[in-house]
């Protein structure tokens, strides 16, 4: 079922692009850590998304 | 903990999504199959991570967290002798007789292989427990968020409850299945880097092990007696209550997560659903259970951070996931961690929905109140079923603000009725001699001796109520094991011996329901990792190292 994949995909495409941009913009560190968290997180759900959209289109051709 | 704007922004896109699906979905539905089995027609990735996700609500992930700060890796018993072993039970031995009999529901598969009554027993105390679960989570987590994020009670519970109503309403079982994919992903991905931050703070494995008592990171050493380790268990009562009949008890007979099996495209996907999703759930315990001890340990080290407190001082370790999401997500993964928590609360409560409807519309309506009428006519009950459904577990979730003791009291008395199950299924899949009569006594014993278990015993203060208490048990968790095992026992005897002074089925009518009777598919032409055995192989040996790494 492409259609799912498409949805996930583009869910997590911008859900990763939504908080890449929030740890490029500023870098708020949470009380315990200080590395750029939304940064590295944003950029791995980010490459799910695209993953998942990839996959969709080579199935649905 | 407050969220910012871009933490709102995330959830709203994520309600727009799981509504979006059902919308998509909804031009599928046009009879009651579909609506309620989906038609026998989704691929096998999508029901294998349904059949997780559709377990995987609120309470497992806090609850989960929770044990693993208060019993350790131990917790992860849970998953490696006890969900995992029992999928592959389902999945090589079980789905043959589930899908191969056409049985639209369990409780439809116990009519047709003994009778009405065994089904109208198994079908109603389902029915009012889906209902019961889904408001007692709904309930939890109306709670959180209000001690968390200080919303309103009111205001989760009708939000949350009215999104899965609308998607669930829109497309049936497959609407709620697809939502399920996305909330499995959303919530692996929105908890891992929960689970890798706290545990790099903490010193990694090796530093957690360090400051904490060697119990914490052991999962076999200390299992010998039960006074070596919090869980207060030993060996036997784990391994047969836990890993045998509570574990095989729920996968392989609660038609909450068998429907996920049930409505794949053929039998070979049907029989590899609960076998693929072994491999995400093996690793589940990385995501749920590990931060809850990496909690423990950061509350040993001098960094401010210290499991929550009740009011009266004791460690309230249900609020331990949300803590350590304040401490390691700034604005932005908050919003995605929040939303995780959400779309796991969802994904149970719509796994409670839509088994709800197809029971109650299949088993009890047409079962019992109209028998033949037209499909259209079934597809509104189920439709209807859905609102109701809803509306009946909002009602148990403000009954529970009000009456907490009735919640114990049910909750005791569902675990009561579910225990003696398996062995029912057992002797009903694999000896054809059980009869009707021969299960239907053996379930009501089977119960009867699971109170009678918890009447005669005591555990930290529970039980006892029958007047005389011949054992006192380490922990309720001991005590819940052995009432699972004495339940077992007893419905296996009563049911051998009632069957075998009444009447059996002829054959005839056992076909496709019982071993030696059904054409148990080999399927030689497709590739190794397509066919149940190998599958099932290749989980033995990584759940067996995983064991033996954590030993």
């Amino acid at each position: 079922m492409s259609d799912l994949r498409v949805s996930i995909g583009g869910f997590f495409t911008l859900v990763g692009a939504i908080v890449m941009a929030t740890g490029l913009v500023s870098a708020p560190h949470a009380p315990l850590d200080r590395t750029n968290v939304n940064l590295y997180s944003g950029a791995a759900l980010l490459g799910f998304g695209l993953v998942m959209l990839w996959l969709a289109r080579r199935v649905s051709r | 903990m407050t969220l910012a704007t871009v933490d709102y922004v995330i959830l709203a896109l994520y309600f727009a999504f799981v509504l979006g699906i059902g919308w998509f979905i909804r031009r599928r539905v046009s009879t009651s199959e579909d609506f309620l089995t989906s038609g026998r027609s989704v691929p096998v990735w999508i029901t294998s991570l349904a059949f997780i996700a559709a377990n995987l609500g609120a309470q497992e992930v806090i609850g989960m967290c929770a044990s693993g700060a208060k019993y350790g890796i131990m917790t992860a018993h849970f998953y490696w002798i006890g969900a995992v072993p029992a999928m592959l039970f389902v999945g090589v031995f079980m789905m043959p007789f589930y899908y191969g009999s056409r049985a639209r529901s369990v409780p439809e598969y116990l009519r047709l292989r003994f009778d009405e009554k065994t089904r109208a027993l198994n079908a109603v105390t389902f029915a009012v427990m889906t209902i019961f679960s889904s408001g007692i989570s709904m309930y939890a987590l109306g709670l959180l968020f209000e001690l968390v994020l200080g919303w309103s009670f009111t205001a989760s519970v009708l939000l949350s409850a009215a999104i899965v109503l609308v998607y669930t309403f829109l497309g049936g079982l497959t609407s709620a299945i697809y939502n399920e994919v996305l909330q499995f992903f959303l919530i692996v991905l929105g908890f891992s880097p929960l689970a890798i931050l706290a545990v790099n703070r903490s010193g990694g494995w090796s530093g957690m092990a360090a400051r904490l008592p060697a119990v914490m990171t052991h999962t076999w050493r200390y299992v010998g007696h039960a006074s070596e380790n919090p869980m207060g268990v030993e060996l036997f009562g784990l391994v047969a209550g836990l890993g045998f009949v509570l574990s095989f008890g729920y996968w392989c007979t609660d038609f909450l997560v068998v429907q996920r099996a049930m409505a794949a495209e053929s039998m070979s996907a049907a029989r590899r659903t609960p076998l693929i999703a072994a491999f995400p759930k093996m690793v589940m315990p990385f995501i749920v259970i590990v931060p809850g001890i990496a909690a423990l340990a950061l509350s040993k080290l001098a960094l401010g951070y210290s499991i929550p407190a009740k009011p009266d001082g004791g460690p309230n370790y249900d609020l331990v996931l949300t803590t350590l999401m304040a401490q390691f997500y700034p604005s932005g993964m908050l919003g995605v961690g929040i939303t995780a928590l959400m779309a796991s609360f969802m994904s149970g409560m719509a796994g409670n929905v839509t088994a709800f409807n197809t029971v109650w519309t299949y088993d009890l309506y047409q079962g019992h109140i109209r028998k033949t009428a037209p499909d259209s006519h079934y597809l509104n009950v189920a439709r209807a079923t859905t609102v109701v459904g809803v509306g009946l577990s909002i009602a148990t979730a403000y009954l529970a603000t009000r009456f907490n003791n009735i919640m114990d009291f049910l909750q005791l008395v569902f675990g009561f009725v579910n225990a003696p199950l398996f062995a029912t299924f057992l002797l009903g899949m694999f000896w054809k001699r059980a009869t009707g009569h021969g299960a239907f006594l053996g379930l009501l014993a089977g119960t009867s001796a699971a109170a009678a278990t918890h009447g005669l015993t005591l555990a930290e203060n529970k039980g006892g109520w029958l007047g005389a208490v011949m054992h006192v048990f380490p922990s309720t968790m001991a005590q819940n094991f052995w009432i699972a095992i004495f339940a077992w026992s007893t419905c296996l005897l009563v049911t051998i011996a009632v069957s075998l002074v009444s009447r059996a089925k002829p054959d005839v009518e056992l076909r496709n329901l019982v071993y030696g009777l059904t054409k148990i598919p080999h399927d030689p032409d497709l590739a190794w990792y397509k066919r149940p055995l190998p599958l099932a192989g290749v989980v033995i040996v990584a759940l067996i190292g995983l064991n033996l790494l954590f030993w």
